[in-house]
């Protein structure tokens, strides 16, 4: 922040705290929404002091034509609260999917388990794990989602292989 | 809540799909509320915080990309674009918009254009 902006910083402080009030979502979308919102408050109070207002009269006018943050808050978590029901479905079904063909994958019509060299050496295992990985990065763009479908397959990979005593 | 107000709010979607369309290039949020401004010649006045949240609703939907840039060092930005679905929506709602404001013309008895 430039030295023209020092005594904004507690006020968009306040206002950034009161739309996180009115917000329930997850924390790296939190973070981007207030990351955003803070680049358009300083952008905006820049603007304002390079018109030559005052720091007090900048922040007042910026404060003003922002609105009201409560309502900011509510009206983006309205925009972001809960998915859709594909989205939904999707979140759901793919763990499952990956059990479900993890256990197709990793063992044998007589019910013995393969062993990491043959499990690993199936192209089909490598296309359900990149599919694992892939489908909710590109689905939610989010790598939280992503690596945790990732690590969720690998642990059923590692407990279907080293305790296949354990599959249902 | 005025007229000017009611229509304003009823016309953000495409107002703000149309702008990302005649830009044709990525913007970020405080550039649009600008440029919308700059074009309603301060007719419409933004409630600018809730610029985004409509935004947003619009990337969920499909209608715009989001995407964060920037130099290491520098200020990351979040910058918009209409993908081809907004810009189907875009041609959606304006022809709408373009038969609403014709029928209103039409029982106001005022002529298109005056």
């Amino acid at each position: 922040m430039s030295d023209g902006q020092a005594g904004f910083e507690e006020p968009i402080d306040r206002l950034l705290a009161g739309i996180r009030a009115q917000m329930d979502l997850d924390s790296e979308t939190e973070q981007e929404v207030l990351a955003e919102i803070q680049d358009h408050l300083e952008d905006a109070f820049a603007e304002a002091r390079a018109r030559g207002l005052a720091e007090h009269e900048a922040w007042a006018e910026v404060a003003a034509r922002f609105g009201v943050s409560d309502e900011v808050g509510r009206a983006i978590q309205a925009a972001h609260a809960g998915w859709g029901t594909a989205d939904a479905v999707i979140a759901a079904a793919l763990p499952v999917v990956c059990a479900l063909l993890l256990r197709w994958l990793a063992f044998a019509p007589d019910g013995t388990a393969l062993g990491w060299p043959q499990l690993l050496s199936r192209p089909a295992f490598w296309v359900v794990a990149l599919v694992a990985l892939l489908l909710p990065m590109l689905k939610f763009e989010r790598w939280r989602y992503a690596l945790a479908t990732w690590a969720f397959f690998w642990m059923l990979t590692v407990l279907f292989v080293a305790l296949p005593a354990v599959r249902w | 809540m005025s007229v000017r107000e009611q229509m304003r709010k009823g016309t953000t979607t495409v107002i703000l799909l149309n702008l990302l369309a005649e830009a044709g290039r990525p913007m970020y949020g405080y550039e649009i509320i600008q440029e919308l401004e700059a074009r309603s010649q301060g007719y419409f006045q933004f409630k600018e915080g809730l610029v985004y949240p409509r935004l947003h609703e619009l990337e969920r939907q499909g209608l715009l990309r989001a995407e964060w840039r920037g130099e290491e060092g520098t200020r990351r930005r979040k910058f918009y674009t209409i993908t081809e679905a907004g810009r189907r929506q875009r041609e959606k709602e304006l022809q709408g918009w373009k038969a609403f404001s014709r029928h209103v013309d039409e029982l106001l008895g005022v002529e298109s254009g005056s």
